[in-house]
């Protein structure tokens, strides 16, 4: 893995001197300072946009003096703009004699929530493109900006990936600021801490990060903010870029940051310490440190009691191992320890492959690989011909292939069951490892049968302990143990008796609960007693 | 320098696949021997009968399964088990495998003779495919070959039948038992315990037993059942040990579960019929004198299954009375196979382990001739039986028809 990642250390360094070149050339507006004639402004602007149709200026008075509003069509709020700029611009009465045309301009004209004066040409850029509207003023060598965003947005919808039965119906969406609003409101609380900063050097990508002050640690606060700072790309397209570009190993298929499109389930993990990520444009918020268990924990579990989610959570665990070994097992079991299956059984799947004329790894190999082109397929249609293609693959995975002879049932109960089982885990990051894994493991298990399948675990097994998310080992409570995480690990206790927050992650506050939280009904000696105090 | 070790600590890493796919076998390549028929042939050598299963025949479901027959035996001969197994090879197409044999069927004329006996079991217990829990029975007044051919109607494998015929009747009726070739070798190298080992016989036509047209029938012209127990000597059969007295065996050895007990009940034969469920046995030596004295007490528990008299079931004086007769008709059974062990002078119950457990000294100077000396042993059989119910019915209607 080092070899690879040497040989592509020389590839990268070229890379980033690209990078740097790329990084100058929009940042030339810099150089010059806001002239004093707005119309030489705005020719300046309408210069470095080339002309986009989608510049709109709209030249005014007010009073006597002239000036010029800029606005990006489509990203600005028009209504905005008329009601609460030109408006107020064309009916204010300016006082005669001399006056600071620019103060008067901020303070009595803007009937706008947020001003801001800005001073060079890089702001300029920036508050345009975020959908503000910048004013020039004749004779000014500053803007104003005000705050007229208002773009076409997405409406707040029920969540696609993650489904819950109990749990709110609420959704992240594209914008940064509905999502950050979505985390306050489930959080009143001054301790939430909302940074931003911009990632991108052309697409100048919003980046909120999130954590509880007094609950995070501070050290993960700091990593994360100083992996996210040292990120140098021409562009951030989505959350997905950003988790690529601050996670601790890439050599790894397991996902050592964790994303959600639940509200609540972000705010739950802020509340154990972690830190959360928004990029905007992405409705998955990235959540950090993220350990192993994390995957396995559904929001339902916490929403239902403690002992189905217990059970649940068991199922989902051994779901997943299923979907890990459980082509590999057949395989090994099949040609190496037939001895292992029960004699009416074996008998019964030698019957079954009787007919097949492949080994029974190829027989395994295409049934799975079959089984990902459709489901690869089934991800990308259009919705029109998706039903035929899903027709079409049950025929040909179920019944075509067992009567051609090509398949035995068997098999194509094996895959059924790893599929299904691959289904179940909540975190789709978590289940595409596993799928990669099944693949290595069904060659292992072709080579040295159930040795090799449980060298590729122990493998599997070393390499997870090996990993880190921002310093906190992968596998958290269960190696290096913890007894106290043990509250949320295989077992979900009940919510009472989670105290603690989980170790490491979470400094400070560790506490979650107060004394004497378990519920039932009231004791009679305790009643007894207190009515004699009184 | 580093590169260069990394590069070596990759193909290190490799080794262990380039073994590539030793010892891989496909299901499909492999003959199941379902059971194993030894004779001795004219020539003197080991006749292995190998039976086969044909997968495709037996499992059910599958388009055009169930056709034709469940089961293939191919023969070859050897000096050796070893010989024959790879005698067979030139006549089956696939490789044979061991790990799913179930039954080991020796002939009476084999397990007779001491050196051919013995020369069999080391190749079942030294092949590590081959299960060493496998059942070995004895064919009696037929071939083991005959034995290994016959196929059997309700279940499609003729060793399941086999197999689990003797657990069923070890459980329900309690005259056979299941015996792994395990439980032989303990037996024969042990000095305290002599091994048994159950006969089975062919019944019927026996020309027919391998033919499709067997099992066309309701009553099939042959089938196969256990008969009686081989009482082994010195890793040779000596004797028989027939149907009452065999369960007597079963008792003693502390494997009986439930049987079937008929009594005589105020003159009148087959009057009642007394099933146990229950029943524990324990074998424990007493010293008189220095000379080991054998205490065996069984106790047990069950319910009147048949009353064919006027009795009256309602009074527990009669249900005491019921119970002492059972005890005594157990007794008198285990007594009788005691006497029949005795006069074989072998030592089937592993009563020589028992001394051996409560006094090792004595035991050491008693192994030498130990079997002689169990000849004169003496055994004292204390029963306690207890009918616990009698059924969804309290009097017989025996009682009313007299009124």
């Amino acid at each position: 893995m080092s070899i690879l990642s040497k040989m592509l250390k020389t590839k990268q360094k070229k890379r980033q001197d690209d990078n740097y070149k790329q990084k100058q050339d929009p940042q030339k507006p810099e150089d010059l300072p806001i002239f004093r004639d707005y119309q030489e402004n705005i020719a300046r602007i309408k210069e470095e946009t080339g002309n986009s149709s989608d510049v709109n200026i709209r030249e005014f008075k007010i009073g006597s003096h002239k000036g010029g509003l800029v606005f990006i069509d489509g990203l600005a709020s028009d209504q905005a703009i008329a009601d609460y700029i030109l408006e107020s611009v064309i009916e204010i009465e300016v006082p005669g004699g001399p006056i600071d045309i620019f103060q008067f301009m901020m303070d009595e004209a803007m009937a706008l929530g947020n001003v801001k004066t800005i001073e060079d040409w890089n702001q300029v850029f920036d508050s345009l493109f975020s959908g503000n509207t910048v004013i020039f003023l004749q004779g000014c060598n500053k803007a104003i900006s005000g705050e007229t965003k208002g773009w076409e947005k997405r409406a707040i919808s029920e969540p696609s990936t993650q489904l819950s039965i109990r749990g709110p119906k609420d959704s992240f969406t594209e914008t940064l600021r509905t999502n950050t609003a979505l985390i306050r409101r489930r959080i009143k609380s001054p301790n939430l801490r909302v940074d931003s900063m911009k990632i991108g050097t052309v697409s100048q990508t919003d980046i909120a990060i999130l954590y509880i002050d007094g609950i995070a640690n501070d050290k993960i606060v700091g990593e994360v903010k100083e992996r996210l700072q040292r990120i140098n790309i021409d562009s951030i397209l989505g959350s997905g870029y950003v988790e690529q570009l601050i996670e601790d190993q890439t050599w790894t298929t397991f996902p050592t940051t964790y994303h959600s499109e639940r509200p609540d389930v972000v705010t739950s993990h802020l509340w154990e310490g972690r830190i959360a990520i928004i990029c905007d444009g992405t409705p998955f918020v990235v959540t950090v440190p993220a350990i192993f268990i994390q995957f396995f924990q559904a929001p339902d579990d916490y929403y239902s009691r403690f002992d189905i989610s217990t059970g649940i959570r068991i199922l989902r665990i051994l779901a997943f191992l299923i979907a890990v070994i459980g082509p590999s097992v057949y395989i090994a079991a099949t040609t190496f320890h037939q001895e292992m299956i029960p004699t009416t059984m074996a008998i019964a799947i030698a019957a079954q492959r009787e007919s097949v004329p492949f080994p029974a790894f190829v027989e395994a190999l295409i049934m799975e690989v079959t089984f990902e082109i459709l489901r690869e397929a089934g991800l990308r249609l259009p919705r029109a011909v998706g039903q035929a293609v899903s027709i079409v693959g049950a025929l040909v995975i179920g019944q075509a292939a067992v009567q051609a002879g090509f398949v035995s049932p068997v098999m194509v109960i094996v895959v059924s069951i790893t599929a299904i089982a691959n289904f179940s885990t909540p975190v789709f990051a978590m289940a595409i490892a596993a799928r990669l894994v099944r693949f290595v493991l069904m060659g292992l298990a072709t080579v040295l049968g159930f040795y090799g399948i449980m060298l590729g675990l122990m493998f599997m097994t070393i390499h997870l302990c090996s990993l880190r998310s921002f310093g906190i080992p992968y596998m958290m409570p269960l190696a290096p143990f913890n007894l106290h995480n043990q509250q949320d690990a295989f077992v979900r206790f009940p919510v009472w008796a989670m105290k603690n927050r989980p170790m490491f992650i979470s400094k400070g506050n560790m506490n979650r609960t107060g004394e004497n939280q378990k519920p039932g009904p009231p004791k009679q000696s305790e009643n007894q007693s207190k009515n004699g105090e009184e | 320098m580093k590169k260069f070790l990394l590069v070596m600590l990759v193909l290190i890493m490799f080794i262990p696949i380039l073994s590539a796919c030793w010892n891989q076998k496909e299901l499909t390549d492999l003959a199941f021997v379902m059971a194993l028929g030894i004779d001795r042939g004219d020539d003197n050598l080991y006749h292995v009968s190998f039976q086969l299963v044909n997968p495709a025949n037996v499992s059910a479901g599958q388009t055009g399964g169930g056709q034709g027959l469940p089961i293939a035996v191919y023969k070859s001969k050897g000096r050796t088990i070893t010989e024959a197994a790879r005698n067979a090879t030139k006549k089956v197409s696939r490789r044979l495998y061991y790990a799913h044999t179930n039954l080991v069927v020796v002939s009476e004329e084999v397990a007779k003779d001491r050196t051919l006996m013995l020369n069999l079991l080391d190749a079942f217990a030294r092949d590590p495919e081959f299960r060493t829990t496998t059942e070995i029975v004895i064919s009696r007044d037929a071939s083991a070959e005959e034995i290994v051919t016959t196929l059997t109607i309700l279940d499609k494998l003729p060793v399941t039948k086999i197999t689990k015929e003797l657990k069923f009747t070890e459980a329900m009726k309690g005259e056979n038992m299941s015996i792994s070739i395990d439980d032989l070798i303990d037996g024969i190298v042990g000095n305290g315990k002599e091994p048994i080992i159950n006969g089975y016989k062919l019944i019927g036509m026996k020309e027919e037993a391998n033919k499709a047209i067997n099992l066309q029938k309701t009553t099939t012209d042959a089938f196969l059942a256990a008969d009686g127990l081989a009482v082994m000597k010195d890793g040779a059969l000596i004797d028989w040990i027939e149907n009452k007295k065999s369960r007597g065996v079963i008792w003693i050895l502390n494997k009986a579960k439930s049987t079937d007990i008929t009594l005589k009940w105020n003159g009148k034969k087959n009057a009642l019929s007394v099933a146990p469920i229950r029943s524990k046995t324990k074998v424990s030596t007493a010293f008189k004198n220095g000379k080991p004295v054998i205490n065996i007490k069984i106790e047990n528990e069950g319910w009147l299954s048949e009353a064919n008299t006027a009795i009256d079931l309602m009074d527990p004086k009669t249900m005491g009375k019921i119970e002492k007769l059972t005890e005594k008709s157990i007794k008198k059974e285990v007594q009788s196979t005691v006497k029949e062990a005795k006069r074989l002078k072998c030592d089937i119950f592993g009563f020589g382990d028992v001394v051996h457990k409560a006094n090792p000294n004595l035991w050491k100077k008693l192994k030498g001739d130990w079997n002689n000396y169990f000849a004169n042993l003496e055994v004292n059989v204390k029963v306690d039986s207890y009918v616990r119910r009698e059924g969804v019915r309290t009097n017989p209607f025996w009682s009313d028809i007299n009124k």
